[in-house]
């Protein structure tokens, strides 16, 4: 599979189509993330696959964005997974990215990943290699629906008083691209001390989340104390879907979203 | 706030979380606003953070989008008291406890 995408990579950075590659490289043990810049050495190239398939993944798209903004004149190439893909479709839509100056290379998640991840759409429109897996449903959010709304704030309040507000879970999101961040914003969150307010820290950033998580589950992974954030961002992408018929990353990647960004305004 | 569209949907977070056992958001009727459509991203943000509210385990009801203008002072009056009496049927907010 490795080799497939090493191929394509090898071929975008020989032609001159992309000035580098964001990919992940492998390097004394560790994988990580890296600019690929000479087709003729991909040393260390490696798609993320260390004990198991898609264990290794990284915001690819944030390094992307960081680049791109140093570079705004070059083209370059980003190594997408589904997930990354409909991530590069909100950025494309949010004017983060330039539609025109990237190039993703995909692959498909195979059948395992896709159901650790409960994943909806494992595989990007086009990829280079692997197979298209079945989707997964992600079961999370009605767990919590059968709980009775009263028991539920007793759930979540036990959940988010692990948290040890060690920003993991912005600082990994690869949709978490303001400049200024609320959560550090002292007129809406305690800012400088210890716990995180609970609830509403969590639930400030998942209202953030609307709109905009693409469901990659990065959160989920890199918090330390297993707060089910996942579950609480694909709560607000439901909602956002029922409210405004919008879900972002899965539409057309070619039709530019309304400027209108939530759609119409819910009826009362 | 100078417009409900400045109502960030934070701060209505904030208020729960500080002792406010709901809160009311009134902005000017839908297709009046100064601003164009300060109020319609109002209608939007208070209708996706009821529905948060509501799988955190906190009752939808404590907070109300109304559309109002500054001639209604009757109609402001009977909204707010009945927003009040809900307000007291549903007891202390829980967030209040955590606070």
């Amino acid at each position: 599979m490795v080799e497939k995408v090493k191929a394509r990579v090898q071929e975008l950075l020989a032609s001159g189509k992309v000035k580098g590659f964001i990919g992940l490289r492998e390097l004394h043990g560790h994988i990580g993330p890296y600019l690929f810049t000479d087709g003729g050495d991909l040393d260390g190239f490696v798609i993320g696959d260390r004990k198991a398939a898609g264990d290794t993944r990284y915001p690819l798209n944030t390094q992307l964005i960081m680049i791109s903004r140093q570079y705004p004149e070059e083209t370059l190439g980003v190594l997408v997974r589904g997930c990354d893909e409909r991530g590069l479709k909100t950025l494309f839509n949010t004017n983060q990215l330039k539609p025109e100056k990237v190039v993703s290379v995909g692959i498909a998640c195979p059948q395992e990943l896709a159901d650790v991840c409960e994943c909806m759409k494992p595989f990007p429109e086009e990829f280079v290699a692997g197979e298209a897996s079945e989707a997964r449903p992600f079961g999370s959010v009605e767990r919590i629906e059968s709980i009775e709304i009263g028991e539920r704030l007793k759930v979540w309040l036990g959940e988010f008083a692990k948290c040890i507000k060690c920003y993991g879970c912005r600082n990994i999101c690869p949709m978490c691209y303001c400049p200024e961040c609320t959560l550090e914003a002292k007129d809406f969150q305690a800012v400088g001390s210890i716990a995180s307010e609970n609830p509403i820290f969590h639930l400030t950033r998942a209202l953030h989340m609307a709109g905009r998580c693409i469901d990659c589950g990065l959160c989920s992974e890199a918090c330390p104390a297993d707060i089910p954030l996942r579950t609480l961002y694909k709560k607000i992408a439901d909602i956002v879907d029922l409210e405004f018929q919008y879900r972002p990353g899965y539409q057309d990647s070619k039709g530019k979203m309304s400027p209108n960004v939530l759609g119409e305004a819910a009826k009362h | 706030m100078m417009c409900s569209g400045m109502v960030s949907p934070d701060l209505i977070l904030r208020a729960l979380s500080k002792g406010a056992d709901g809160v009311l958001v009134i902005g000017c009727h839908l297709g009046e606003c100064h601003y164009l459509e300060g109020n319609y991203n109002a209608a939007k943000r208070v209708a996706v953070l009821k529905k948060l509210l509501a799988f955190a385990g906190v009752d939808p009801a404590r907070l109300r989008v109304e559309w109002l203008s500054s001639a209604e002072a009757p109609t402001f009056v009977r909204v707010t008291s009945e927003f009040s009496e809900q307000i007291k049927a549903l007891g202390p907010s829980p967030l209040k406890e955590v606070a």
